[in-house]
């Protein structure tokens, strides 16, 4: 509750005081995410790249939208990793700080969607946290708790690959994390018609 | 960098008109895309909107395109993964005319028109592509043969309302005229068009036509004795001949042949008689342009000369057979019809092959069976067929077998182009099992009948339901006799068809829930046909049987002769003849929408009414059922 006061005396970058005040207006977008990680600790983990898009008026927006992968040259050295499938890779490459504030920067206010939402604002958090920054104020939503909510089922999760099956989500050979946030993109507008949210 | 707007450009360059463009050029598209998710029923744009700032590309599911008349709906096109549709902002102002709805749950490209106007400026052959799909007007984008099939109309089309459209269309015509010479000799002239079969042929003089002459200057100026027919046929040409432009409008056509009071047009290059001759234009093309008419297409499938016509012809018949049922039609009536235009085709398919293979060693009988034979086929379901020859000497009986199983191959591989699937049990002529002789088949139906159950896994009942449709009548009129006479008394044989009649499962449950699929592909649907109309045509098959009461070969019709002949259950039989026709409607309603037999109706897709409706038809069964166990004593069985 009182948090602010704590951060109060705190400098934080420029990036992220922009942001912040972006939340004086109401969001009138969605942004589905999708991230892909070394491994499921918050503490430990890092972040390995990024997807998002936006969806606005019932449809996703091809345009706007966020890939990078995320150079953990200091993490992948700790734990002995090659990074060769990286150096591979054709998506635009930046470091850890670099990416993170582009991508506070494209999100803005927007609600957030995602698969299993928390554990990717877990990451970002710890990777804010890392920069000086707060944790994320985004409103969010995640489509497993959709899901359930729709079938009124409590008792079991749902992985992005039984949801994809369940709606018919065609399945591609590929796998990135921009392929995830467009599957999630697409699951997302059908069970935002079925709930009839707005 | 964008993954997702490579793989949207990957789909797209598969379909035209996108398939003039570079790929780098897709990726520009297609990273300005939306992507919008309609679920099933949802409507993209109703008739009358507000023009969208995009057009639309299916990426998966179906997607309807309607127009509403006099307050029915009339579905103009059906879009499949990668046609496009809502093409008009392109090219007019005004506002939608038609209404885009969801088939299924779609997923779809909305692809900004303003994005997309620049390479259509710049390619002509995306222009033309998207010019021709909005302004193509038939509603058989299939007929149009350079067209590679993917042209989605855009322009409303009724089949009751003849649009302005039509008239400034161009007419098909036949382009490869009969010509003779003035001093030709009638009779030679007569035996060229009869072998031509055309009615018509024109004179020429250095390939300028001069004169023209019909069926009509023969019957009224040879039939009627005034000229011998060793005359030159000059003597009796009508000349000169009404001649115009090629690419003449359907509705100039018509002016021409009233004001002339003629019922041909010779199409020349110029237009007038000083110039070769390019064409014929008759009347008959003038209907066929107008409508699809059940007599017309008859009468075309006796000109078809390639398969390709006939399947033309038979989706033309879809469409008459949607609009039918849409309209209210007796559906007896409409099946009436079909029944005939099917079996015209089939008809044509077996002369189509004789034609192939020169005339046929023996006399021999093609007949349909299964609902074709019961004249009961609304649907492109699959081909059922025997053959029956006529018996020959032992020395000549292997050619004359492989003759026939030629030709019978050859026909059902032309039905197969037409759309009619093959039999995957293989009930067909050209199945060596079912071409046989007379005697052979004789045999078969004895066997079948006197020891039923023997043999049980090939014995189809099936069989039982015939119809000739190619040859000569009275193998039929044999095969008949052997069945009806086997049939009396024959207790085995109806014991065994009652219990085959009775077997399936029966439609409601005993709460008067429907029994619908618990698993497979089909999961949550009712099969209509096995639990539903199965029984019904069993039923009949077997009372008919039983009465002895030969040529009706029709569920409907054999259920009404049966409240005729066994007038104390009448009120079972006649209930049982409507529920059977209710139920072929449903079944044909739901084929037609997805394109499919129809053999398994979703229920959730239907009014509560029309759930009362088929829950109602399904109530005679019952009865039906008591009444086959009492009149065949099939207690001990079942």
């Amino acid at each position: 509750m009182l948090d602010w006061i704590k951060n109060i005396n705190k400098e934080y970058p420029d990036f992220w005081k922009e942001y912040l005040t972006k939340f004086e207006v109401k969001p009138n977008r969605f942004v589905v995410l999708s991230t892909e990680t070394s491994g499921l600790n918050p503490n430990k983990d890092v972040i390995l790249s990024l997807g998002a898009f936006s969806v606005t008026d019932d449809s996703i927006v091809i345009k706007d939208n966020f890939e990078a992968v995320l150079l953990q040259y200091k993490f992948l050295q700790d734990n002995g990793l090659s990074n060769e499938f990286i150096i591979e890779s054709k998506m635009m490459k930046m470091p850890e700080p670099d990416a993170i504030e582009a991508f506070i920067n494209f999100i803005g206010n927007s609600v957030l969607v995602g698969h299993h939402i928390n554990f990717d604002i877990e990451m970002l958090n710890a990777a804010l946290e890392r920069l000086d920054c707060g944790r994320l104020k985004n409103e969010a939503l995640d489509i497993d708790m959709m899901y359930r909510k729709l079938m009124d089922i409590n008792d079991k999760q749902f992985s992005l690959d039984d949801l994809s099956e369940i709606f018919k989500i065609p399945k591609s050979d590929r796998n990135s994390s921009a392929e995830d946030a467009y599957k999630i993109g697409l699951l997302f507008l059908k069970l935002k018609s079925r709930l009839g949210i707005k | 960098m964008n993954t997702i707007a490579e793989h949207i450009a990957d789909f797209l360059k598969e379909y035209p008109p996108f398939d003039n463009l570079t790929f780098q050029e897709l990726s520009d598209i297609a990273t300005n895309i939306r992507v919008i998710n309609l679920e099933k029923h949802a409507v993209l744009f109703q008739n009358n909107d507000l023009l969208h700032d995009s057009f639309y590309v299916v990426a998966s599911g179906v997607v309807n395109l309607t127009t509403i008349a006099d307050a029915e709906e009339t579905i103009i096109n059906k879009c499949h993964e990668g046609d496009i549709f809502g093409l008009r902002p392109f090219f007019a102002k005004n506002n939608y005319m038609m209404t885009a709805k969801a088939r299924e749950e779609s997923i779809i490209y909305a692809i900004p028109i303003a994005v997309f106007r620049p390479f259509v400026a710049n390619n002509s052959d995306v222009l033309n592509f998207l010019l021709e799909s909005f302004a193509v007007n038939s509603r058989h984008a299939k007929d149009n043969v350079n067209s590679n099939g993917k042209l989605i109309s855009d322009t409303a089309f009724y089949v009751d309302q003849q649009s302005e459209m039509q008239y400034i269309q161009s007419l098909a015509y036949n382009n490869s005229p009969l010509t003779t010479e003035s001093n030709q000799i009638i009779k030679d002239v007569a035996i060229l068009m009869t072998e031509s079969m055309v009615d018509n042929v024109v004179i020429c003089e250095k390939n300028n036509p001069i004169g023209i002459v019909t069926n009509a200057d023969l019957s009224s100026k040879i039939a009627t004795g005034r000229y011998p027919i060793t005359e030159t046929i000059d003597k009796i040409m009508s000349s000169p001949v009404v001649t115009v432009i090629e690419n003449v409008s359907l509705a100039e056509a018509q002016l021409l042949m009233l004001k002339h009071n003629v019922t041909h047009l010779c199409v020349t290059k110029d237009g007038t008689s000083k110039s070769a001759v390019k064409g014929i234009i008759s009347e008959h093309d003038l209907i066929v342009a107008q409508a699809s008419n059940p007599g017309v297409l008859i009468k075309e499938v006796k000109r078809s000369q390639l398969p390709k016509d006939l399947k033309q012809i038979r989706d033309r018949l879809s469409d008459l057979i949607q609009n039918s049922i849409q309209k209210n039609i007796p559906i007896s009536h409409v099946s009436n019809i079909a029944s005939e235009i099917n079996l015209a085709i089939i008809k044509r398919a077996v002369e189509l092959s004789i034609l192939d293979l020169g005339s046929p060693p023996a006399r021999f009988a093609w007949l349909s069976i299964g609902s074709q034979g019961r004249k009961e086929q609304l649907l492109l379901t699959d081909q059922d067929s025997i053959l029956i020859f006529e018996d020959v000497a032992p020395d000549k009986y292997r050619e004359v077998k492989d003759y026939f199983l030629r030709l019978a191959k050859r026909t059902t591989s032309i039905l197969e182009k037409v759309g009619y699937e093959l039999c995957p049990n293989g009930h067909m002529g050209s199945n060596m099992l079912w071409c046989k002789s007379l005697t052979d088949w004789t045999k078969q139906y004895n066997s079948w009948m006197n020891t039923p159950g023997e043999n049980s896994n090939d014995l189809s009942s099936i069989f039982f339901d015939y119809e000739i449709v190619f040859g000569e009548p009275k193998i039929e009129e044999v095969i008949e006799n052997v069945i009806f006479k086997n049939a009396v008394n024959n207790t085995l044989f109806f014991d065994f068809l009652g219990n085959d009649a009775l077997k399936r499962n029966s439609p409601l449950s005993f709460f008067k829930k429907f029994i619908v699929e618990e698993e497979g592909p089909h999961k949550t649907k009712f099969d209509i046909k096995t639990r539903a109309l199965m029984p019904l045509i069993d039923s009949a098959r077997l009372l008919i049987l039983n009465a002895n009461i030969k040529g009706i070969k029709n569920t409907y019709l054999r259920f009404k002769q049966l409240a005729i002949t066994d007038s104390k259950n009448a009120e079972i039989y006649l209930s049982c003849a409507e529920a059977f026709l209710t139920l072929s409607k449903f079944r044909t309603v739901e084929g037609l929408k997805n394109d499919d037999s129809g053999q398994y109706i979703n229920l959730r897709e239907m009014s509560k009414t029309d759930k009362e409706k088929l829950k109602n038809a399904l109530t005679p069964m019952k009865d039906l059922e008591e009444l086959i166990k009492s009149k065949f004593q099939l207690t001990q069985f079942s």
